[in-house]
């Protein structure tokens, strides 16, 4: 239990497999990973890699196929509805559009009065009022948007909205999925300071999940690159994004367009495209793109290895660098 | 260089129930022969309809109010539907579209697709068909292409079928391109690839490209010229490395100034104040008046209109 203390969360061996027509689809195959109190974790990965998958695992929105999750050092892998009822209010999810994920149908009052009942956090409704109104100014928006609805929102407002929802219950913990990828590029710089403003007031840890590689280099302190189902590469994000070392990283940051006209993409630096999950490669599940695949590759699945400077990578490459 | 397409002044409104939506109010701008010509914008700021103006496949209730789209020298605006869709869409301009899964016929192989387009243009034998298609389909750089000619959209990743848009409009030769956001639905790998692809061509076949996009960083990429578009209008005509060094225009400088690239810290990212306007009621003058920090009296009553201040370089704005 000491080792624990500064993890909130952590999974050991998660696995979450989807039965499909064809055969079991590997959308999370092994994940370990630790997350640390006060932290900014950010997990970079292209369409299709398993990151939401993995999110919705953790939070025991749905059944992990094998592994174990912790939260602040308590196994949860096992918990039922009850005690997950709890846990809801530890740990709270910003969905990526936020056109669909508020309901057409509820003011912003009504929006946000729901946690606060479910979880009796709010005794009636004067004080449901004065919490509402407090979470909407730490989102800059006025008490009188509270009778709003979805539709008369602009994008960043509504993105606002579904912020709030997830303060509401005071968690510890903040999964944020594509928080801005639904918005322009104006209205993304106000919603990510926002949110870097709001963790601080609230002491949050924040998970991030995009594929935007430059936002999460922006918004993180520790970064975890994953490709079909496994991380590849995880740790601090100054030392991935100065030298990224395995071979996929090192592709997908190189195929980031520069806002710079006199910094041009090199020819294809990821060829190929990534291999279906239902049927993954036997080795590293890299091996068909690599250029620098070897025969172990195709045999054997690379281990997460820690090297010298802290971070961890997937590669059966010798002297990693 | 010569003019390839020069658009004039261009209105385009909407009726809708609850009212005219003034969608493009004046857009201005030429594209060069062979250039690579970046249009940028937010949503709904007008970039898409611009496209489909060029084409004329603006939906029923759309008027278009004034000005002019000159293409070689004829005006695009005088054309009826029948010579429209004889002498210009698909061998003449041609364009791609955002999403390559729904702009693709689920029920059709790639290779009906494509060569439905060869049809129009060329009377040739069922073998003949076949080798063309698969000539377009190498241009593109898609592996196995024999194998692809019989299967269906649904066979197929984003990218491959992007690819098989862009082989598709490759068969009729067009002189131009209207790319609209053609990589937004892809990864970032993929969208390298697709952009490399892209470059080929344009340097294989000398082609002319329209490049409609949100995303700077890959006008940067690509483009050689840009025009940015703010609320119907065009703020601003620059080459691409103006553009990045000095944007003249408030709106493009904060646009260029929110773009994440790889040494931005969140500390230094600008931000807009307020939101982009609805178009049924656009603010009077300067349609960008009330987001500006430097916006006096004039720019709220009086429309400013693009003027020179650099080579190739015009901006509208009455601070500048």
């Amino acid at each position: 239990m000491i080792k624990l203390v500064n993890t909130i969360i952590e999974t050991k061996d998660l696995k979450k497999y989807f039965n499909t027509l064809k055969g079991p689809c590997k959308a999370v195959n092994k994940v370990n990973l630790k997350i640390k109190e006060g932290e900014t974790f950010g997990l970079v990965g292209e369409s299709g890699c398993g990151k939401s998958t993995l999110v919705r695992t953790i939070l025991k929105l749905i059944e992990p196929t094998s592994g174990q999750i912790f939260l602040d050092g308590v196994d949860i892998t096992d918990y039922k509805k009850k005690q997950l009822m709890a846990l809801r209010k530890k740990m709270s999810l910003v969905f990526q559009d936020p056109h669909s994920s508020l309901n057409p149908r509820m003011t912003v009052f009504d929006t946000l009065s729901r946690p606060l009942r479910i979880h009796n956090l709010t005794k009636n409704n004067q004080e449901t009022m004065i919490e509402i109104t407090k979470l909407l100014k730490l989102m800059g928006m006025q008490p009188e948007h509270m009778i709003r609805f979805p539709h008369e929102l602009s994008g960043g407002q509504k993105q606002r909205i579904g912020i709030a929802r997830a303060l509401a219950v005071k968690p510890e913990l903040i999964f944020l999925d594509e928080p801005t990828s639904a918005l322009d590029v104006s209205v993304q710089t106000k919603i990510l300071k926002l949110l870097n403003k709001t963790k601080k007031i609230r002491d949050l840890t924040y998970f991030y999940i995009s594929h935007d590689i430059n936002l999460i280099r922006v918004v993180s302190d520790r970064i975890g690159v994953m490709y079909l189902g496994q991380i590849v590469e995880i740790g601090k994000v100054d030392l991935i994004y100065n030298n990224p070392i395995h071979p996929y990283t090192k592709g997908l940051f190189a195929s980031v367009p520069e806002p710079d006209p006199d910094k041009k993409i090199k020819g294809e630096p990821l060829s190929g495209e990534v291999p279906s999950p239902v049927n993954p490669p036997m080795g590293c599940s890299f091996a068909p793109r690599c250029p620098f695949v070897g025969p172990k590759c195709r045999e054997e699945k690379p281990q997460l290895k820690l090297l010298s400077d802290g971070r961890r990578v997937a590669c059966h490459k010798d002297n990693l660098k | 260089m010569s003019k390839l397409l020069d658009i004039n002044d261009l209105k385009v409104y909407f009726n809708t129930e609850e009212g005219v939506v003034k969608a493009l109010a004046g857009v201005n701008f030429k594209i060069d022969k062979g250039s690579f010509h970046g249009l940028i914008g937010e949503t709904g700021c007008g970039k898409s309809v611009t496209g489909l103006s060029i084409l004329k496949l603006l939906d029923n209730n759309a008027l278009i109010e004034g000005g002019k789209i000159i293409y070689k020298d004829e005006n695009l605006l005088d054309k009826t539907e029948k010579q429209m869709q004889r002498d210009f869409r698909g061998n003449e301009i041609a364009m791609i579209f955002q999403d390559p899964g729904s702009s693709l016929n689920p029920v059709f192989t790639i290779q009906d697709q494509i060569q439905e387009s060869v049809k129009m243009y060329k009377k040739a034998s069922k073998q003949e068909y076949r080798n063309i298609v698969i000539e377009e389909l190498k241009k593109v750089k898609l592996p196995d292409v024999e194998g692809l000619l019989d299967k269906y959209p649904h066979q197929l990743s984003g990218g491959m079928k992007q690819r098989v848009m862009i082989a598709m409009m490759l068969a009729c030769n067009p002189n131009l391109l209207i790319a609209d956001e053609p990589t937004t639905a892809l990864d970032v790998s993929i969208q390298a690839q697709f952009l490399q692809v892209l470059k080929n061509l344009k340097e294989k076949f000398d082609m002319t490209v329209l490049y409609i996009t949100h995303d700077l960083a890959v006008v940067s990429e690509i483009c050689d010229y840009v025009s940015v578009m703010y609320a119907g209008r065009i703020v601003e005509n620059v080459p691409v490395r103006e553009l990045f060094k000095n944007p003249i225009h408030p709106y493009s400088y904060k646009l260029v100034h929110s773009v994440l690239g790889v040494k931005t810290l969140l500390e230094n990212l600008e931000e807009i104040p307020g939101s982009v306007p609805r178009l049924i009621d656009p603010p009077s003058g300067c349609r960008f008046h009330p987001r500006c920090e430097e916006a006096t009296d004039i720019c709220k009553t009086k429309i400013p209109q693009l003027k020179k201040i650099g080579k190739n370089h015009y901006v509208a704005c009455h601070r500048r």
